[in-house]
């Protein structure tokens, strides 16, 4: 059996023997669901969070300091704890009576990235000149009105960029979903090695992965450059 | 029109201001000198709170506006505002620059405002550049649209901070132009300046402040003929 022979053999085994293919179509198709939904999760929170965090700053009322203070939390326990741990505590946990994993996938996965979301916009408002909130508060404008209509429209040149760059990382991660039994596009590929002693399937898994980074890289870049085109500073 | 009371403004260790106690009467230009450090943007930034006094109250026109309860938004539209580094809003036109707050306060509807906008952009000279951008447009033309901007508010006072010390030298003398047709229409102002030439000419009361207190304040002609306070001797016979 000469190297080429060896490939197809290999690939023959991956995909075609018992239909496998549908098994990583099956899987893909789990990915992109939890990694969507996740996303509108995750961005809900985070501008939630980010809002939350926005009004408290230099605010005395009660409520939104204890609410700043939760966001806080929220933020550093997420972001200093692996996903894959969160997912286990969900999963084992909190959401127990949750039966389908999927939906235990996507809530874990989305409150994991509203703490990095939150973070993103925060970011991308500090980086806003700080004479452009005195110019807005200087004409009598309200804290939010120049929030809207001055510090916003300049941030999310600032913040789309690195939200695109949050969804890649998203779309990646979503493949620890496999521990907690849900069946994403890497655990298709795992029990397919399984079954047929043979790795192929991850490098297929693996290739699939790429051409959606690769895709969703192409399409962030151009948007960018939209941006980059009304940016008139 | 405006009158402080042991205004006293701390970052944290730091005195900035030190238990001030001036007033600035209608129709006024008043120019406020001194050394960097001195407290002096910190002075004029406190007269609209965008920057909070640590202690001591501000009156304007009899009412508290360091009160709680006072309307700030209201109260800022009385006073126009002129930063060093001008701030127009990268995002917008010249023209939205200007009719941006007007219409959001309802002062005007979109017609209304943009035909005033027209009328002070040809005023400070730069009506031509009412559809570019602020990025298109020279740091000199910026700070007159900047003065233009804080107009469109009907302001009882105009606030200037440092308003030509980020213009390159060949632009200095057209937004101290339109400062001097400004304070010859009546204005009352507040310019914290390292332009002397200006302070000379067109004020009518300069004032030195130095280490969170004004030290001295006279006429201009006695203020730069015959000053008294040592500190602003020594500091005249460095920038004059």
């Amino acid at each position: 059996m000469n190297f080429f022979q060896g490939i197809a053999d290999s690939f023959y085994k991956a995909l075609i023997v018992q239909e496998r293919w549908k098994m990583l179509l099956e899987g893909l198709g789990n990915t992109l669901i939890i990694a969507l939904g996740a996303t509108v999760l995750g961005v809900a929170i985070g501008i939630v969070l980010a809002i939350i965090k926005y009004s408290a700053d230099g605010s005395k009322n009660i409520v939104i300091r204890i609410l700043d203070k939760i966001a806080s939390i929220y933020i550093t326990v997420i972001r200093g704890t692996p996903v894959m741990v969160q997912l286990f505590i969900l999963s084992t946990a909190v959401l127990v009576s949750i039966r389908q994993g999927i939906i235990i996938a996507i809530i874990g996965m989305g409150l994991n990235s509203g703490a990095y979301v939150a973070e993103i916009i925060r970011a991308g408002i500090n980086a806003v000149d700080k004479g452009q909130n005195e110019a807005g508060r200087s004409l009598g404008l309200s804290k939010g009105q120049t929030m809207r209509y001055i510090i916003l429209p300049q941030a999310v040149k600032n913040i789309l960029p690195a939200l695109g760059n949050e969804f890649i990382v998203l779309l990646k991660e979503t493949s620890v979903v496999g521990y907690i039994a849900v069946e994403d596009l890497t655990f298709a590929a795992q029990r397919i090695k399984t079954v047929s002693y043979d790795p192929t399937a991850f490098f297929i898994a693996a290739g699939v992965y790429l051409v959606m980074v690769i895709g969703l890289t192409a399409i962030l870049r151009k948007i960018e450059r939209r941006l980059a085109r009304s940016d008139h500073r | 029109m405006i009158t402080v009371k042991g205004l006293t403004k701390t970052f944290g260790e730091l005195l900035v201001l030190d238990h001030i106690d001036e007033t600035i009467e209608k129709g006024e230009v008043v120019c406020i000198i001194g050394p960097s450090g001195s407290g002096k943007s910190t002075f004029l930034r406190c007269l609209n709170l965008l920057e909070r006094p640590t202690e001591g109250q501000i009156f304007v026109d009899g009412e508290e506006i360091t009160d709680p309860k006072c309307n700030l938004n209201a109260m800022r539209e009385r006073m126009g505002m002129v930063f060093q580094q001008f701030n127009l809003f990268p995002h917008l036109t010249i023209l939205k620059n200007m009719t941006l707050a007007p219409v959001l306060h309802k002062q005007y509807t979109k017609a209304q405002a943009e035909e005033k906008a027209m009328a002070l952009l040809k005023r400070v000279g730069v009506a031509d550049k009412a559809q570019m951008y602020p990025s298109q447009i020279s740091g000199g033309q910026k700070q007159r649209v900047a003065i233009a901007r804080a107009l469109m508010l009907d302001p009882e006072i105009m606030l200037f901070d440092e308003p030509t010390s980020a213009l390159d030298p060949e632009m200095v003398g057209e937004v101290l132009d339109v400062m001097k047709e400004l304070a010859a229409s009546g204005m009352t102002m507040a310019v914290v300046t390292h332009e002397m030439g200006f302070a000379r000419s067109v004020a009518s009361r300069v004032m030195f402040i130095d280490q969170g207190k004004f030290r001295e304040q006279n006429t201009p002609e006695e203020f730069f003929g015959n000053p008294q306070n040592p500190r602003l001797r020594e500091f005249l016979s460095k920038v004059l």
